[in-house]
């Protein structure tokens, strides 16, 4: 309040002017990419400044005909969507159990899995790969479900047990006495009060499966399609001299992470200051 | 923050003497396995130990042998991946790259994203909008961001030479992937500008933290601006900045999909770090051993990074 009635001074209009060309520096990368995403691929490299000249979408045609991109989003958005309805149904419960049962083993656990964060999936990747075809999970959608579940616990346990620290018991008591189950308390009366916190999870968790390359490129069968990211990097090698196509594809990618972030902002915010303040 | 929440919450645990906490003390006294508890942690803990530790423990394991990733006989070799790692110069030259990459990155990042918190927190229009842009190449995934600067840093058709072209400085045109001196250098703007963001909505968070009534009080004190921003902002801030420096160091230790897409570790090995000299080993050399080694390697150095920042806060906690 008080800051809108201060007077105006010129240095705010220098910092905004600042700000301004800053963030066209920051923007203007990922303008270009759907700028040339509607280009022709001459268009392109004659003059990679210039803005499209109509409304040209024959890269879009052009990337469905040649190459099996459908195939790629049904992967992508079938590995996000079901990776997180089990890591929400999974991760909220082992937070809760840390939290409200607490004993030197439930405090170990976390501990253990605070540990497991530092792990890089580089190290162990190799030996997991194995284990995966060992339980026939290797060359099919189960294997990186289960390793995004795996890889969602520990960030997640840490986010779900902040939040809640901050949520009130006496609710829970209160549905204890009425003789309501632990488990029958917990998704009826202490989920639904951490909604901002699932939100926050589910947000970063879904970009990160959406944007991951090198496990989906490794673990998915070959021979077809796998997912967005990883169709992106093939045509890379693949179409070198078709840039339209691939600008097209990295359109298709962004498009969809870029809607959740403008709708679902503040979850993004708390769930990265929330998950730095524990970490 | 966080921690104030929990003293006044376990005040209130003990005043009113909850019934969740009493039964849960009552179970630890009696030494009785807590099924309910393993009820709710249960699943989490076993994907867990399942798909991560265990491969791990497997990984120290294969890191002494000649595994090839594929045969089923695996040879026991004692410590000569080990060994290999301390005498070869591919190593010593990733290790190099590694830690060039990761300084570059973590250095310029933070002081992008302490700038960039710093300008969006003064700003007085669409402070909103600003604090956006600067996050929407987060969103990004490393193998798109790593195309599209592929494409500008382009020798012929890239946006940076045609700029340079246009005003008439052609002698300043480089190629900027292709050429050694320049790799490293041109990977790391990609990755500064894709992460700086993430940072920066950390630094905001800490400096909205930062009360005005303390601002006011030292302006009323005769505080210049500098000295507010020195004697207030800075201390207070200090904690941020500590969290942000090893997540980026971590993350600059782990970085993949932009070398893969914009030099694939090239030319020659200039732009292969640890992870990159990993994988290859593994998948393109059939040295899955040693490949696990590398791993170890960077896992200790992760827990080196790790223990230094847990000092740094607990020392700046004592201070505040």
């Amino acid at each position: 309040m008080e800051r809108a009635q201060k007077k105006l001074k010129w240095t705010d209009v220098v910092l905004f002017v600042i700000v301004i060309f800053v963030a066209f520096l920051f923007l203007y990368p990922v303008f270009f990419a759907i700028m040339s995403g509607f280009k022709s691929n001459g268009d392109i490299l004659k003059n990679p400044m210039a803005l499209p000249n109509s409304f040209y979408v024959q890269n879009f045609f052009d990337l469905f005909h040649k190459s099996d991109f459908f195939t790629a989003i049904v992967h992508s958005l079938t590995l996000t969507i079901v990776s997180e309805i089990l890591i929400v149904f999974i991760v909220p419960m082992s937070a809760y159990g840390i939290e409200r049962r607490p004993s030197k083993v439930t405090r170990l656990i976390y501990i253990y899995f605070l540990a497991g964060m530092m792990i890089p999936f580089h190290l162990y990747m190799f030996p997991l790969f194995k284990e995966l075809k060992m339980m026939n999970m290797f060359g099919n959608m189960v294997g990186p479900v289960v390793i995004y579940i795996s890889g969602s616990i520990a960030f997640g346990s840490l986010l779900y047990c902040s939040f809640l620290k901050g949520i009130p018991l006496e609710i829970e008591e209160a549905a204890m006495i009425d003789g309501s189950s632990p488990f029958q308390t917990f998704w009826l009366i202490t989920f639904p009060l951490l909604g901002p916190c699932t939100a926050s999870m589910v947000i970063l968790n879904g970009l990160g499966i959406w944007n991951d390359y090198l496990m989906p490129y490794l673990v998915l069968p070959s021979g077809r399609a796998k997912t967005i990211t990883v169709e992106i990097a093939s045509f890379v090698g693949q179409y070198t001299a078709r840039w339209d196509i691939v600008f097209a594809g990295t359109v298709i990618s962004m498009i969809p992470a870029m809607i959740v972030f403008i709708l679902f902002q503040k979850y993004f915010v708390k769930g990265i200051t929330a998950g730095a303040a524990k970490g | 923050m966080g921690c104030q929440c929990y003293i006044i919450q376990s005040g209130k645990r003990n005043r009113l003497g909850s019934r969740v906490m009493e039964r849960a003390i009552e179970l630890k006294r009696s030494r009785k396995i807590d099924w309910v508890a393993f009820g709710f942690i249960g699943p989490a803990f076993l994907l867990f130990t399942m798909f991560i530790i265990f491969p791990t423990i497997f990984s120290a394991y294969y890191s002494f042998t000649s595994w090839d990733g594929i045969s089923p006989v695996i040879k026991f070799v004692g410590m000569d991946n080990y060994k290999e790692i301390f005498t070869s110069a591919r190593f010593g030259n990733a290790l190099k790259n590694t830690i060039v990459l990761t300084v570059i990155i973590s250095v310029f990042e933070n002081l992008i994203a302490l700038v960039l918190a710093l300008m969006v927190d003064n700003i007085r229009w669409f402070k909103n909008f600003f604090r956006s842009s600067f996050y929407i190449p987060v969103l990004i995934s490393g193998i798109v961001s790593g195309f599209i600067w592929k494409i500008m840093y382009n020798y012929n058709f890239g946006t940076f030479n045609f700029l340079l072209h246009a005003v008439g400085l052609d002698s300043v045109k480089k190629d900027w992937l292709g050429n050694p001196a320049y790799t490293l250098f041109s990977i790391a703007v990609v990755l500064i500008w894709k992460g700086a963001g993430y940072y920066m909505i950390i630094y905001l968070a800490s400096l909205q933290s930062v009360s005005t009534d303390l601002i006011e009080a030292a302006q009323i004190d005769g505080a210049s601006a500098p000295q507010r921003f020195r004697y207030i902002t800075v201390p207070m801030i200090s904690g941020a900045f500590t969290i942000n420096f090893t997540l980026s160091l971590i993350n600059g230790l782990k970085v993949f999909d932009q070398i893969n897409v914009m030099t694939d570790g090239g030319p020659g090995f200039t732009s292969e770090t640890l992870v990159y000299l990993l994988y290859k080993v593994g998948f393109n050399e059939g040295r899955q051993g040693f490949g696990t080694a590398v791993g170890i390697m960077l896992l200790l150095i992760i827990l080196i990074l790790n223990t230094v920042q847990q000092k740094f806060l607990r020392s700046r906690e004592v201070q505040l």
